[in-house]
């Protein structure tokens, strides 16, 4: 699809955060494996054995949101979200800096309601031993995992602004 | 509720301009107008989550590693041999040669810049040889290129379906499959016309492959689209499986078969084919923040009416939906056209009774024209990178094959059995 060309352009761009993006390029790519694995034996089995295993889906679509989590808090250190930049790049260079200094704390704001609320949902889930629908563990085992990428995310976006601030534009 | 529906609006709409992340822009839109409006804020992480978490979506992240395990063992190159070698030297041949090419790739990857980037790297060298300009060359791959996302697999359909769940996938798949063809095709016109005109092609400076070996070589590129689409014909793979299939066979041709792949590409592919979709799918997750703000307020509907209380005349509104996207598909890519129009356009089209998987096809048939016209183009821009030519030298080229589709979506949108012959006569 559509990839913004920011994004073709750098599929292993730069990296200026201090710690290593291979963390969550690591994590991301593990969970892309697991995915295809998972399906595949879940493929082999149904066929040799009329037989399918349905905690495969459930845990599958656990691992895209881990998935989607860890490559989106990659992309913010590597600044490769999507995004119309048609209209900043027209603008002076100083003034698009203070620009993605605002936007970029809107996103800090946004993934920070995200991480604090979802430990409140992490809390429900505890509370009240809610389970998953296709499996029956306990929800809280996949719901953990909300608040703990956004608050990644926010700390990707935090070393990004702290990046911005520093290389002042004139 | 008209302050809380014009928050969400206009609130987006600002942050979209001033280049926000597509995703922050509609989730922080929404989640000010949940917080203003008390519409609970919980709903913010659920819908996170809730936006996210769903099977058929599944789909999308597997098609993209397909696309680039094909990518990387290098298939795209063997397929162009053995085209170059069925066609054989003539005016224009080269040309028509990219053009199947890449309808064909697209029958592998469900990505437009993806498809075009392939074909690109392989193709525009020999072209050049031939005397087509880089420009043009750059421009025709790039066309072509965007055939990807109607002829399946499509990771725009998997996205239209997830919000459109009336339309499945198989049918969209299927619905696409014509209307893909129609598009390639029409690109040929002006191929032809401007070979001749210019008089390209004729060189022979290429040794010639023999077709027999050639398609030995092509032969496990050329059953790839068998296996997938055949997989989900055949009622054996759902989307998400018929793609992990393909994974597995291109993995298996090119680490044992092509012996092009070694693990450290491996790990490569899966790390930026695993980035690429967590890019789309974190601005899935948080267009549901959006759409639960937006369907709670009303706000979705209100602005469609409006719209409709513009004109009642059905061929009118189609027409002005297709120029909004024609221009937002310039700005955007499909999945997040539809991700921000599709809540308002979906009532309009219930509103006209239109056919939904038909309307999807339509709306990605302007996507896939908005992929490769200048100023924002994606195609365009990572063709021209490869062509080492700048996007404005490619302006007098592109607008033939722009307008070559658009005759093709004209077509469409006005024979809608163009798309829907193919999934009701195959039962969807």
């Amino acid at each position: 699809m559509n990839e913004h060309p920011d994004q073709v352009s750098s599929h292993n761009g730069p990296d200026h955060s201090r710690f290593p993006v291979k963390f969550e390029e690591f994590f991301a790519a593990m969970a892309m494996a697991l995915i295809c694995l998972i399906t595949f034996a879940n493929v082999l089995v149904r066929y040799f054995t009329d037989e399918s295993f349905a905690f495969t889906e459930e845990f599958s679509v656990f691992l895209m949101v881990v998935l989607t989590f860890f490559g989106a808090s990659a992309a913010f250190a590597k600044n490769v979200h999507i995004r119309v930049s048609f209209f900043v790049d027209k603008l002076k260079p100083a003034l698009a800096h203070k620009i993605e200094v605002v936007v970029m704390v809107v996103a800090l704001a946004l993934f920070a309601i995200i991480a604090w609320y979802g430990v409140k949902l992490l809390l429900d889930d505890w509370n009240y031993e809610t389970t998953s629908p296709g499996i029956g563990i306990p929800q809280w085992i996949y719901t953990l995992w909300l608040p703990l990428l956004a608050a990644l995310i926010d700390l990707r976006i935090a070393g990004r602004i702290v990046r911005l601030l520093r290389h002042k534009v004139n | 509720m008209l302050v809380g529906s014009l928050l969400l609006f206009v609130g987006f709409a600002v942050l979209l301009l001033l280049g926000a992340p597509l995703g922050v822009a509609l989730g922080a839109a929404g989640t000010a107008v949940i917080l203003t409006e008390g519409l609970g804020v919980m709903s913010v992480p659920t819908n996170v989550y809730a936006g996210l978490a769903k099977y058929p979506l599944l789909a999308l992240p597997v098609f993209v590693l397909a696309g680039m395990i094909f990518e990387r063992a290098g298939v795209a190159l063997r397929i162009v041999n053995f085209t170059a070698a069925v066609v054989g030297n003539r005016r224009g041949a080269q040309g028509l040669v990219a053009v199947l090419v890449c309808m064909f790739l697209g029958g592998i990857s469900g990505s437009g810049p993806a498809d075009a980037a392939a074909v690109a790297m392989v193709m525009i060298p020999g072209m050049a040889k031939q005397g087509y300009p880089r420009a043009f060359s750059a421009s025709l791959i790039a066309a072509a290129g965007s055939t990807a996302i109607l002829i399946p697999p499509s990771i725009a359909f998997i996205v239209y379906s997830i919000l459109v769940p009336t339309a499945s996938v198989p049918a969209l798949f299927a619905a696409g499959l014509i209307p893909g063809i129609l598009a390639g095709l029409s690109l040929l016109i002006p191929v032809f016309y401007l070979s001749l005109r210019e008089g390209w092609g004729t060189n022979h400076v290429e040794e010639k492959v023999p077709v027999w070996q050639s398609f030995k070589e092509a032969s496990w590129g050329l059953l790839a689209p068998v296996i997938i689409l055949g997989g989900l014909r055949s009622g054996m793979f759902t989307p998400t499986e018929a793609a992990v299939v393909a994974v597995f066979y291109g993995f298996f041709v090119g680490m044992f078969v092509y012996r092009s792949l070694t693990w450290r590409d491996v790990y490569q592919v899966l790390v930026v084919s695993a980035e690429i979709s967590a890019v789309v799918m974190i601005i899935i997750s948080l267009a549901g923040v959006f759409a639960h703000a937006g369907s709670t307020l009303g706000a979705f509907d209100a602005f469609a009416n409006a719209l409709i209380g513009i004109t009642a005349n059905e061929t009118l509104m189609l027409a002005m939906i297709m120029i909004m996207l024609l221009i937002a598909g310039m700005l955007l890519d499909a999945v997040s056209i539809f991700l921000v129009f599709l809540p308002i356009l979906l009532p309009i089209a219930n509103a006209f009774h239109w056919d939904l998987v038909w309307f999807g096809v339509l709306m990605t048939m302007n996507m896939a024209i908005g992929q490769f016209t200048p100023p924002m183009a994606v195609n365009l821009m990572v063709t021209s990178r490869i062509a080492g030519i700048s996007i404005e030298s490619t302006v007098r080229w592109v607008m033939w094959f722009v307008v070559a589709m658009l005759l093709a979506l004209i077509l469409v949108a006005a024979m809608p059995q163009l798309a829907l012959w193919l999934p009701q006569t195959l039962g969807y």
